[in-house]
């Protein structure tokens, strides 16, 4: 639970993200599962932070309460001063919407839609102005490398064109924070880093902050400036990668 | 979400389940053309009704008496504790003024009626005289009249009733244009102490053949075989019953009548003069009364043909909420999604209305135009018996424009409410649970 601080270069005057004492337990008949359990670390702006652990460690459901899908049993998480405990499901929703971007091991695409409309819904969602929708999803998508392919069905691109897709609609709505879920661990290699190098590449060209879960502490070492590991809900060390 | 892309939304997801939404969108159809049909058909039945009742003219008079008079006493006037027979005032020329000020009222006729005699071609018949009043000429009951109604309000010209006419002419219509002597009680002098009364003649040209009696042949009213105008009847000073009635009674009285026929311009502001007459204590009787319970009727079996019209679209209803349930399961994950890139639970709720909402607008439209074809194919089908029985064509189906708007809007609101469920069960889903589903 001990708090580290930023990687050299700049100061950190507001951080990113903020969790103290974040929890959520679950109830299973008698006993009480403490998914994640009283959660304390910080996360710089434009860090880019991995979270490692085993399996059943708690790493995605502090990632799944960083987005906001889940709510906290106790605590709180504070995301560029927004308290996320104090969110009504409302502003939880517009919280996703506009703050952090999301994306998943699976993609999560919709099947039935083109890349272009994949990318347009979060637009949708957020009422963007529909005479620049158009071109802020074609940006979006070239962004990734897939301007080519904005009528395409996910089941017809690779998994790495699925994932950079998801990359594009995650940003669609230009969030400070982007939160990873094992997002190569679907992928070959090669495709795994190319997605890595994009993350990498809006890390550092846009700024934006990055959280990555996942279980490949080569992977972490590699991309990531600093590692956070849990085990059995807690946090057990931040450490400062490379 | 803005409304263009939520509809947006609910169309793309509704291609997707292309059979599945067409098939419920045609249930809804099915159960709006039922209600269409059966809603139409009331509406139908009960314009012919009307149509029918309207014709004979009825609906457009109110027969006015007074409760002094004993023969008009009302069956239900001891039921009736403020009706008081000598509150009730005298039907005479002043009463007549008052009510002929009413507005909507075309004319005020007295009753006339006195037995007399006719004679034609040296024999003689003893008959019903009756008066007719002049605005009685554009009652659809004369429609069928032969030969022409009065040429004027004083005219001493006749119309004879056909079976009386037979009596004097084996071939009534050969009757038009001839003359007849009419012999009556002819009421000389007034006042309190008496009158005389002695028999006069007057000559008349018979002018048309009636089949029916006026106003439908109401209570007794004009209720007689030889009709001349009331004017001119008036004019004969004929001996009316009242007169001794008059006669009888202590105090000096004007002459009365024993009943008013006030013929409104049209039906609509019968009821309103019907009113404003019992008002002033008279009694008052009109055809309006007769078709309360008439009117009471179809209001029944409109209801009785809505319900059971309805029972297709609450069948269609769960229609829906199977369809939207099963979407809801299919499109768990799709759910799941939307919420993690920022869905608000309403926004997910109102995907799911806008789909329900766009099955009932393509059910409701479709279902009009069925509901329309069917209630086409009844007319057609009762015409043709119609036909066969050489009875004039009738449209029984009515499809009026507010039905057709009604029975949309009515298929979106059903449509909608059979959304309830199926939205509030997407809006409560776990985007977690959802999107670790497979």
């Amino acid at each position: 639970m001990s708090e580290a601080s930023a990687p050299g270069k700049q100061p950190v005057i507001i951080p990113a993200v903020e969790a103290l004492a974040a929890s959520r337990y679950y109830q299973m008949g008698e006993a009480t599962v403490r998914a994640v359990d009283e959660v304390t670390f910080t996360l710089a702006r434009g860090e880019f932070a991995a979270l490692l652990g085993p399996s059943g460690s708690g790493k995605s459901t502090l990632l799944n309460l960083l987005a906001g899908l889940d709510r906290l049993t106790a605590g709180n998480i504070r995301v560029q001063g927004a308290e996320l405990a104090k969110m009504d499901s409302e502003a939880l929703a517009r919280y996703r919407r506009l703050t952090v971007g999301m994306i998943f091991q699976s993609f999560n695409l919709v099947p039935t839609m083109t890349l272009a409309d994949n990318v347009e819904l979060p637009l949708r969602f957020a009422e963007f102005p529909r005479a620049e929708r158009r071109d802020r999803v074609h940006e979006l998508l070239a962004g990734v490398g897939l301007a080519g392919r904005a009528q395409h069905k996910p089941s017809q691109l690779s998994g790495g064109e699925q994932q950079r897709a998801a990359i594009a609609r995650a940003l669609a709505n230009r969030p400070g924070l982007l939160l990873a879920d094992e997002p190569t661990g679907n992928l070959d290699s090669r495709n795994g880093q190319e997605v890595m190098a994009l993350l990498e590449q809006l890390n550092s060209q846009m700024g934006v902050t990055v959280l990555m879960v996942t279980h490949d502490p080569a992977l972490a070492a590699r991309y990531a400036r600093r590692a956070l590991h849990m085990a059995d809900g807690r946090m057990l060390a931040a450490e400062v990668a490379q | 979400m803005t409304r263009q892309d939520l509809f947006e939304l609910a169309a793309r997801n509704m291609r997707n389940a292309r059979l599945r939404n067409a098939l419920t969108t045609i249930g809804i159809a099915v159960g709006v053309a039922s209600l269409v049909a059966m809603m139409s058909l009331g509406i139908g039945l009960q314009r012919f009704a009307n149509h029918q009742l309207m014709k004979s003219g009825m609906f457009q008079t109110v027969f006015v008496t007074s409760r002094q008079d004993p023969r008009n006493m009302d069956d239900n006037a001891d039921a009736k504790p403020d009706a008081k027979p000598e509150e009730s005032p005298a039907l005479d020329d002043a009463a007549r003024a008052k009510i002929a000020a009413l507005p909507g009222v075309e004319e005020v006729a007295p009753e006339v009626r006195a037995t007399a005699e006719v004679e034609y071609a040296e024999h003689t018949n003893f008959t019903m005289l009756a008066g007719l009043p002049w605005s009685a000429r554009d009652e659809d009951s004369l429609e069928k009249m032969k030969g022409s109604f009065f040429s004027s309000a004083t005219a001493e010209e006749a119309i004879l009733q056909r079976d009386f006419a037979k009596k004097l002419d084996a071939n009534p219509e050969n009757l038009i244009g001839k003359k007849i002597v009419l012999r009556y009680a002819h009421r000389q002098g007034g006042g309190a102490e008496g009158f005389q009364i002695e028999r006069r003649q007057k000559s008349f040209t018979i002018v048309g053949l009636l089949d029916e009696q006026p106003y439908g042949g109401m209570r007794m009213i004009s209720r007689a075989r030889v009709f001349v105008p009331t004017q001119t009847a008036l004019a004969m000073d004929l001996m009316q019953p009242a007169d001794t009635q008059q006669l009888v009674r202590a105090e000096p009285a004007e002459r009365t009548y024993s009943m008013l026929t006030v013929r409104m311009v049209s039906a609509t502001q019968a009821e309103a003069v019907e009113d404003a007459v019992k008002k002033m204590h008279f009694s008052a009787y009109s055809y309006l009364d007769a078709t309360r319970s008439m009117r009471r009727f179809f209001a029944v079996l409109d209801m009785f043909l809505g319900i059971f019209g309805s029972l297709a679209l609450a069948v269609a209803s769960l229609a829906i909420v199977n369809t939207l349930v099963m979407a809801v399961l299919e499109r768990r994950r799709e759910i799941g999604i939307m919420k993690a890139i920022g869905a608000s639970d309403s926004d997910v709720k109102r995907i799911f209305f806008a789909e329900a909402a766009t099955m009932g607008l393509f059910g409701g439209v479709m279902g009009v135009i069925l509901g329309w074809l069917i209630g086409r194919a009844i007319n057609l089908g009762a015409n043709l018996y119609l036909h066969r029985l050489k009875m004039p064509p009738e449209g029984l189906l009515l499809v009026p424009l507010w039905l057709a708007a009604a029975a949309v809007l009515f298929a979106i609101m059903v449509s909608v409410v059979a959304g309830i469920y199926p939205a509030a069960r997407a809006a409560r889903l776990d985007p977690v649970e959802a999107l670790r589903y497979e």
